[in-house]
């Protein structure tokens, strides 16, 4: 068994001409928080994207927790992300016709079978067990990303990604929803990858890498804060 | 969740889905309408073509036998060679009669006929023949004669005379009287309803006709013509002639009664049912023809607001791709909103199509419509139609969005 | 027309091989060899005795139908029975040996193959050379385990098939595939059998405890005693018996007992595990569901059967010394069953083809198979008539023994002591007359 949980070896993607990730060889080992920094343009929700399943590579090797993504089919990629990935995306995309606690239980669906007391113990959890029944657009951006983080983490995903998911939130709330998701990793240790082009948040992991123009330029450990 | 996803997605969405529904409904009401009148016509086209129960007519042929036939030739119908396949006979003599009945005077024809005689043949079983075997359709209300002196009358006659059950017609023909009590009235649709139907013997003595008939009507069981069948008999090799003649084709069987009946012609009446046949065809194919292009139609509408509402929803669809839905479940979702739609939209499609044809047989077709069983799944099954044949396309688009592209940022 | 015939057999055969080689798939192999092998015997076994002339091979393969009906009974009582205690509707490996997985592939097949090809008439099958006919069986027998291979294949790995299922689908399976075939339908018997059990209990009961009352029993009783002695009993009472076994199975399926997930802690994981158990039991439900329907249409084939003529093989008979042939009324053929029943009597050079008939009005009556003008190509039975097969001339059934026209030419005979006596002389000599007069009608002609 690999001592990491991804590994990349020559990954790449291009759109056409553009080369969106240069060849770009990566470990991460199971349990660590990786921050990834860059422009917008620089290639890194390519990668989140890539790590996650949901695109595929134009070239090189790419093993996610000893799952081989190049061999899978369509299908094959919806049950490794169900079963592996938890995604948080910067603009939330909550079901909008769907309350806080229905959101999470389709997630539970398309996992397996709802559970509405484990989705609601989920959201709970993440500080939002007096909103159950609110629909998204009564919901603040704050808590409208911690459905989603609830969301996110349901399933129990041993790799949570995070793409700029305080992009869209103030300080405040950046604060509350990293804290959130630090104490929930000490729970349940998953390992978490992070885009982000914001420092501070980018300094709540544990090691990050910058990407320039497709490229791994720079990578900084972050020792314990 | 299933359902609450979708019950959810109808309430947040309307106006897409009551797009949809109603170009089910209307795929459906139509071809609820239009199949439902085909039907109904097929079966009055049916009904009709069966009061010529009788399928050969025999009458007396121009040239000999002084315009009547014999009676006592009748028996020997039942010896000719396809005697077992003659299922009845009646013959009738029909006379212009003048008829008084409480005061009124009308002119109409007598028409003297057997109702149910019991036919001894020597050497044959004994068989009972009259109307009452060969026109089971007739709706007779009251009795039928039994007394040489009983009739029964036709329905609109005995509406231009008033008389009723139990009443006395008085008939005169070149000054001989009879008085005929009434015992039923008959309703049969077609001209019969014009005149008054008397035991024979008693006819033969009012017309002063002893002994001779007007036309005889044959039941036959016959096989259907085919090639074979329609060629000439006179043409034929002594071979063919032997297996026409062995074929109960209704020509032959025809051929077989005119030559025991002397004087007469024997006509089939399948060309009148033949003709209207091909009509019935006709007028079929069109209908079925109307009915595929107005389904295609709703299905095509159907199509373009799934395609619409599909474009509004597919964010939706892309964050379910990205959280680990499968072709399967995706399609699921889809699958069983469209059902639920088509359903609901069947059944409504099932009352509006049947008043539709309500309607359109009382304006077109001056006539009422008894709505048959089997509309129903008709209309269930050409709402399913529509509905998937129309979301075949949106739901091909709906699997192969891209989750990447639509959730960027 | 052969093959339009014999496609809803053979996609029985179809889905049957599909469901054995699915539940027996680590034997794959073996079992699709001896499913061609016993498709091909069952055939072979089938043809081989039909064309012998005594033995009927109708009442082997009823015989067959009728063990694994019951078989299915027993299966589905047992499941409900011993629910948890018996693995039998699991699906692990060892549960069925090989010896009797691929017997009952076997016999399985045997009876699809003898279905099959039972459907055909004689006089389809003669116009095949039989070295002809045998090499098509073979290749269709490929064809069809061919077919079911593919299918296998395309069939979704997690879609497993338990004893239980398959024990159901195989036997729901034939017995569609019989039930178009009037003489191994096992619905109508079944029924039939429904209904003179009722009433034999009904006038047993009655004898011997009412007999002496039976003028107190008040009419309104008695409509009810009436209904137990009516068609519906024995048409929904077959039913009952007819769609038990599946439903059962269904119950035992569904109500099998989820496995317990409290002790484990992680929601994911617990939920993953009861939605396959789910998956799990909604699969194994299909077979029965799917059988249900199969047996829905079986009783519905043999309620309303397609129409087809009626035409028994004749049997061969012999006449006594004293020159009289002897048919008894009952034995191995119920002579008035209102069917016809055709025999073959051969003196010497010359042969003579007859049937005895009971008409509607309860009449028995011998007559030749030919009429007086037609060549003598024979009749068939349909609703309420018989057809001359020569001019297709529909003859009503009551009119069937009386002479004249295309009616078969009757024959004089006597009842003695439950049997019909016919002289053979008699016979010989108006068969020959008859045909010797039509052929000489058709051959003059030429």
């Amino acid at each position: 068994m690999s001592p990491y949980i991804i590994e990349t070896g020559g990954l790449t993607r291009s759109y056409g001409d553009i080369c969106a990730l240069k060849p770009l060889d990566l470990q991460v080992p199971e349990g660590e928080w990786l921050s990834v920094m860059g422009h917008s343009g620089s290639g890194k929700s390519t990668l989140m994207n890539l790590v996650g399943g949901l695109d595929r590579p134009t070239g090189g090797t790419l093993q996610v927790g000893g799952e081989n993504l190049l061999a899978l089919t369509e299908d094959g990629l919806a049950r490794f992300r169900r079963n592996f990935v938890g995604i948080i995306f910067q603009q939330h995309h909550l079901v909008p016709y769907l309350t806080a606690i229905e959101n999470v239980m389709m997630a539970q669906y398309f996992h397996s079978m709802p559970d509405e007391a484990e989705a609601r113990h989920a959201l709970e959890r993440v500080g939002l067990g007096h909103r159950l029944k609110n629909r998204p657009g009564e919901l603040s951006g704050g808590e409208q990303q911690r459905v989603c983080i609830a969301r996110a983490i349901i399933n129990s995903p041993k790799l949570l990604l995070g793409d700029e998911p305080t992009g869209n939130l103030d300080h405040k709330s950046t604060i509350m929803v990293m804290e959130l998701l630090k104490e929930l990793r000490g729970e349940e240790r998953f390992t978490v990858i992070m885009v982000t082009h914001n420092q501070d948040v980018a300094a709540w992991g544990d090691r990050t890498i910058h990407l320039d123009d497709g490229m791994l330029v720079r990578e900084e450990r972050m020792n314990c804060q | 969740m299933l359902f609450r996803l979708l019950k959810n997605s109808f309430l947040k969405r309307p106006k897409s889905v009551l797009l949809v529904f109603i170009s089910i409904v209307m795929g459906a009401s139509v071809a609820t309408a239009f199949l439902g009148i085909s039907g109904e016509i097929s079966h009055k086209m049916a009904l009709e073509l069966r009061s010529y129960g009788a399928n050969i007519l025999l009458e007396p042929s121009a040239v000999e036998g002084g315009g009547f036939l014999r009676e006592d030739d009748l028996p020997k119908i039942k010896t000719v060679f396809w005697k077992y396949n003659i299922t009845g006979f009646t013959p009738y003599l029909f006379g212009v009669a003048d008829f008084s009945a409480n005061g009124k005077r009308e002119r109409g024809i007598v028409s003297g006929t057997w109702f149910a005689k019991n036919l001894e043949v020597a050497g044959e079983e004994p068989s009972v023949q009259g109307v009452r075997g060969i026109a089971p359709w007739w709706d007779v209300q009251g009795g039928w004669p039994a007394g040489p002196d009983e009739a029964i009358v036709g329905a609109a006659l005995a509406k231009r005379l008033g008389s009723a059950i139990g009443g006395h017609v008085e008939a005169t023909v070149r000054g001989k009287q009879q008085r005929f009590q009434v015992v039923g009235i008959v309703t049969t649709g077609g001209y019969e309803e014009e005149q008054l139907f008397a035991p024979l013997i008693t006819t033969q003595e009012l017309l002063q006709l002893p002994g001779k008939v007007s036309r005889v009507q044959v039941s036959a069981l016959t096989v259907p013509m085919d090639a074979f069948g329609m060629k000439n008999p006179a043409q034929m090799t002594k071979e063919e002639y032997e297996k026409w003649y062995c074929t109960a084709y209704v020509t032959s069987v025809a051929k077989n009664v005119e030559e025991v009946m002397a004087g007469s012609r024997a006509k089939p009446i399948w060309q009148i049912a033949s003709a209207e046949g091909s009509l019935l065809k006709k007028l079929n194919s069109l209908m079925l023809l109307l009915t595929i292009l107005a389904l295609v139609a709703s299905a095509m509408a159907v199509s373009t607001s799934l395609m619409a509402s599909m474009a509004e929803r597919s964010p939706e669809i892309a964050l379910m791709k990205a959280i680990g839905a499968d072709r399967y479940q995706i399609s699921a979702i889809f699958i069983g909103e469209t059902l639920i739609i088509s359903v609901i939209g069947g059944m409504v499609g099932y009352l509006l199509g049947d008043q539709l044809a309500g309607i359109i047989s009382r304006t077109v077709f001056n006539s009422t419509i008894a709505s048959p069983f089997w509309l129903f799944p008709t209309a269930i099954i050409s709402a399913f139609v529509v509905a998937f044949a129309g979301s075949v396309a949106p739901l091909r688009r709906a699997l192969s969005i891209e989750p990447v592209r639509v959730l960027k940022g | 027309m052969i093959a339009v015939k014999l496609i809803p057999h053979l996609l029985a055969a179809l889905c049957l091989l599909l469901v054995l080689l699915r539940c027996f798939a680590s034997r794959r192999k073996s079992v699709l060899l001896t499913s061609v092998c016993g498709l091909s015997a069952g055939a072979f076994t089938v043809l081989l005795l039909r064309s012998m002339p005594v033995v009927s091979p109708y009442l082997l393969l009823k015989s067959l139908l009728g063990v694994g009906f019951l078989a299915l009974w027993g299966v589905s009582v047992a499941v409900n029975y011993r629910k948890n205690a018996v693995a039998l509707d699991k699906n692990e490996g060892g549960i069925v040996s090989s010896v009797a997985a691929l017997a009952g592939t076997l016999l399985a097949a045997f009876a699809a193959g003898g279905i099959a090809i039972a459907k055909l008439s004689d006089t389809a099958l003669a116009t095949f050379p039989p070295v002809l006919l045998l090499l098509v069986v073979v290749i269709v027998a490929v064809i069809v385990g061919g077919g079911a291979t593919f299918l296998e294949k395309q069939l979704s790995p997690r879609v497993t098939i338990t004893p239980v299922g398959m024990v159901v689908a195989v036997v729901a399976l034939l017995l569609f595939s019989a039930s178009s075939i009037l003489r191994l339908d096992l619905f109508s018997p079944l029924s039939m059998k429904v209904m003179k059990g009722v009433h034999d209990l009904v006038h047993q009961s009655m004898e011997s405890v009412l007999i002496p009352d039976h003028v107190f029993v008040r009419p309104v009783v008695w409509k009810y005693i009436g209904f137990l002695f009516g068609k519906e009993v024995g048409f929904w009472g077959g039913m009952v018996i007819w769609f038990t076994p599946p439903v059962l199975i269904a119950l035992a399926v569904s109500s099998r007992k989820l496995p317990s997930v409290g002790h484990i802690r992680q929601g994911a994981q617990r939920r993953k595990l009861l939605a396959g158990a789910l998956r799990e039991q909604r699969l194994q439900l299909l077979l029965p569901l799917f059988s249900l329907c199969v047996l829905a249409g079986a009783a519905y084939q043999s309620s309303f059967p397609t129409v087809e003529y009626w035409d028994p093989k004749p049997i061969p008979v012999v006449a006594n010394e004293g020159g009289m042939i002897i048919l008894p009324k009952k034995g191995d053929i119920l002579l008035e069953d209102g069917k016809i029943h055709k025999y073959l009597f051969k003196q010497k050079e010359r042969e003579a083809r007859f049937f005895v008939l009971l008409t509607p009005d309860g009449q028995l009556t011998v007559d030749l198979d030919a009429c007086a003008i037609c060549k003598p190509d024979g009749y068939g039975q349909a609703e309420g008539s018989v057809i001359c097969y020569y001019c297709k001339t529909l003859i009503p059934l009551d009119t069937v023994g009386k002479p004249g026209g295309c009616n078969p030419v009757p024959i004089p005979f006597t009842v003695k002591d439950d049997a019909v006596v016919i002289d053979a002389l008699t016979l010989i000599n108006t068969w020959g007359a008859t045909v010797q007069a039509t052929t000489r009608v058709k051959e003059g002609g030429k």
